[in-house]
């Protein structure tokens, strides 16, 4: 019943939707109803799909390529608390820096003949920092208890940090895995938006592109195409966590 | 013969921890360290398994090989089941899992929890984590045991089993121990040395030999000679407290 309870809040908006559009005479291109979106979802939707894909291909890049990176700073970052003084400022300074003001620049660098290489680098650096923060939160919340029976029995560095340090991390890694996960995806959408020109294949281009011809269903279909994919992201990544987790942490169902 | 020569323990700041304990365990004792909260027990404990280095004095005779400790806490990892909490120590010490697999059978027997290998620390109960935590300890097979109230947060009936468990286990493998508590029943049930400790700086105050049985059950509990100790010890801790305040 509670999962049915989201699929019933919907209908009852895009009924209302629907109804009020229709009622109220609102211009399609403003905001067009429910029914013309799904028509534009149906004769535009290969098309979409392909950008949708491309962006896709770009997220999980950009994803990946911030879990391997931010997991491998965390774990320089642990070993060293010299190395962590002398490179968390910069890593914040990527964060706090919006990626709007920086992607002329990257664009310059890599982006002017491949797109894609600046849109997966702004994209990267937006999905880095939740990884790294929480990576190196985790790596530290090590039972004390246990980190001084890795001393009795005089643990090698590798062995502390395989058989320790990551395995108590990994619930903080996946939290900060989830958050990423998102980021990169707007990421990518930000950075097609602002890198993107004629040769960008992405699907922001496609929304750009409907808003100049007032093609807004089919600005929304591309929309409601995004939201599902951010939703689909999440599922996968929660669906990781539980497999992972239900064994030893709470809130992930009974043992095995 | 474990031998702990004029041992100190100062914070960075200079406040004493632990002052001028002078303690000599036999092998194949069991001696139990008793004293208030906060009177350095488990701090002697951590010097005697050398996770940290005493401001003065020395310790002597420790025995060869891995020490077992086990904590208050059965600190497991929540993410192995039994079997590879156990197999722990042998890993670390580059012991193939083929070559541990007998080894951590024969402590799980010894802990009596053969048939719990593949469960996982959240589905047992506190009890048997803390046997978990003590094959852990075992699967060495050292020859010095250290225990840092391991039983102070397990109900009475628990606790009762464990320690006749415990002292099974002792008689059996040999295994000098010792124990740090704050129970003086406890300690006089369990040990055949008693050293009473008192706080701020913690130092020795007093040390008891318990006589019993050599085998000891719940009918010890009755007898004179454990009603005598119980009342020696509790007397020489009230002294040790009085010369704290």
């Amino acid at each position: 019943m509670s999962r049915l309870l989201p699929l019933l809040v919907g209908l009852i908006v895009l009924a209302l939707w629907e109804t009020s559009v229709r009622l109220m005479q609102v211009p399609v291109f403003v905001l067009p109803p429910p029914s013309l979106i799904a028509e534009a979802l149906m004769t535009d939707g290969p098309q979409l799909l392909d950008a949708l894909l491309e962006t896709l291909k770009l997220t999980v890049a950009a994803f990946a390529a911030s879990f391997l990176g931010g997991l491998a700073l965390a774990v320089l970052f642990v070993q060293s608390r010299l190395i962590e003084r002398s490179l968390l400022p910069y890593a914040v300074v990527l964060q706090v820096t919006p990626i709007v003001a920086i992607a002329p620049l990257i664009v310059i660098w890599v982006g002017v003949d491949h797109v894609e290489r600046a849109v997966f680098i702004l994209a990267t650096i937006v999905a880095f920092f939740p990884i790294l923060s929480n990576a190196s939160f985790g790596l530290r919340s090590v039972d004390p208890g246990l980190a001084d029976l890795f001393r009795l029995y005089r643990a090698t560095g590798w062995q502390r940090l395989w058989l320790l340090q990551l395995p108590s991390a990994l619930p903080a890694l996946l939290a900060g895995a989830r958050i990423s996960a998102g980021l990169a995806l707007i990421g990518t959408v930000v950075a097609e938006f602002v890198a993107g020109s004629g040769e960008a294949t992405g699907l922001a281009w496609r929304i750009v592109e409907s808003a100049n011809r007032l093609e807004i269903p089919r600005m929304f279909a591309a929309l409601l195409l995004l939201s599902l994919t951010g939703l689909a992201l999440n599922a996968v990544i929660v669906q990781i966590e539980h497999r992972l987790l239900r064994r030893w942490h709470s809130g992930h169902g009974e043992a095995a | 013969m474990l031998v702990l020569d004029g041992i100190a323990m100062r914070y960075p700041g200079g406040l004493a921890a632990i002052d001028r304990v002078d303690l000599r365990i036999e092998d194949g004792s069991f001696t139990s360290i008793v004293g208030p909260s906060g009177c350095g027990k488990s701090t002697l404990l951590r010097l005697i398994a050398g996770l940290a280095s005493p401001s003065a004095g020395a310790i002597t005779g420790r025995p060869d090989g891995a020490v077992g400790l086990v904590f208050q806490d059965a600190t497991l990892m929540p993410w192995a089941d039994v079997e590879n909490n156990v197999y722990l120590p042998l890993r670390l010490a580059r012991v193939s899992r083929a070559e541990a697999k007998p080894r951590i059978a024969e402590a799980l027997a010894l802990v009596g929890l053969s048939d719990f290998a593949q469960a996982y620390p959240r589905a047992l109960s506190g009890g048997m984590r803390m046997r978990v935590a003590i094959a852990r300890a075992i699967v060495t097979r050292p020859r010095l045991l250290l225990m840092d109230e391991p039983f102070a947060a397990l109900d009475e009936i628990t606790r009762n089993k464990l320690n006749d468990d415990l002292l099974r286990l002792w008689r059996e493998q040999e295994i000098t121990t010792i124990f740090v508590t704050h129970s003086v029943f406890e300690s006089v049930y369990l040990s055949t040395d008693i050293a009473i400790m008192s706080p701020r700086p913690g130092r020795i105050m007093a040390r008891h030999a318990v006589s019993g049985p050599a085998i000891r059950d719940a009918d010890f509990r009755a007898t004179q000679p454990y009603l005598d100790a119980c009342r020696a010890v509790s007397r020489d801790l009230e002294r040790a407290m009085a010369v704290a305040v």
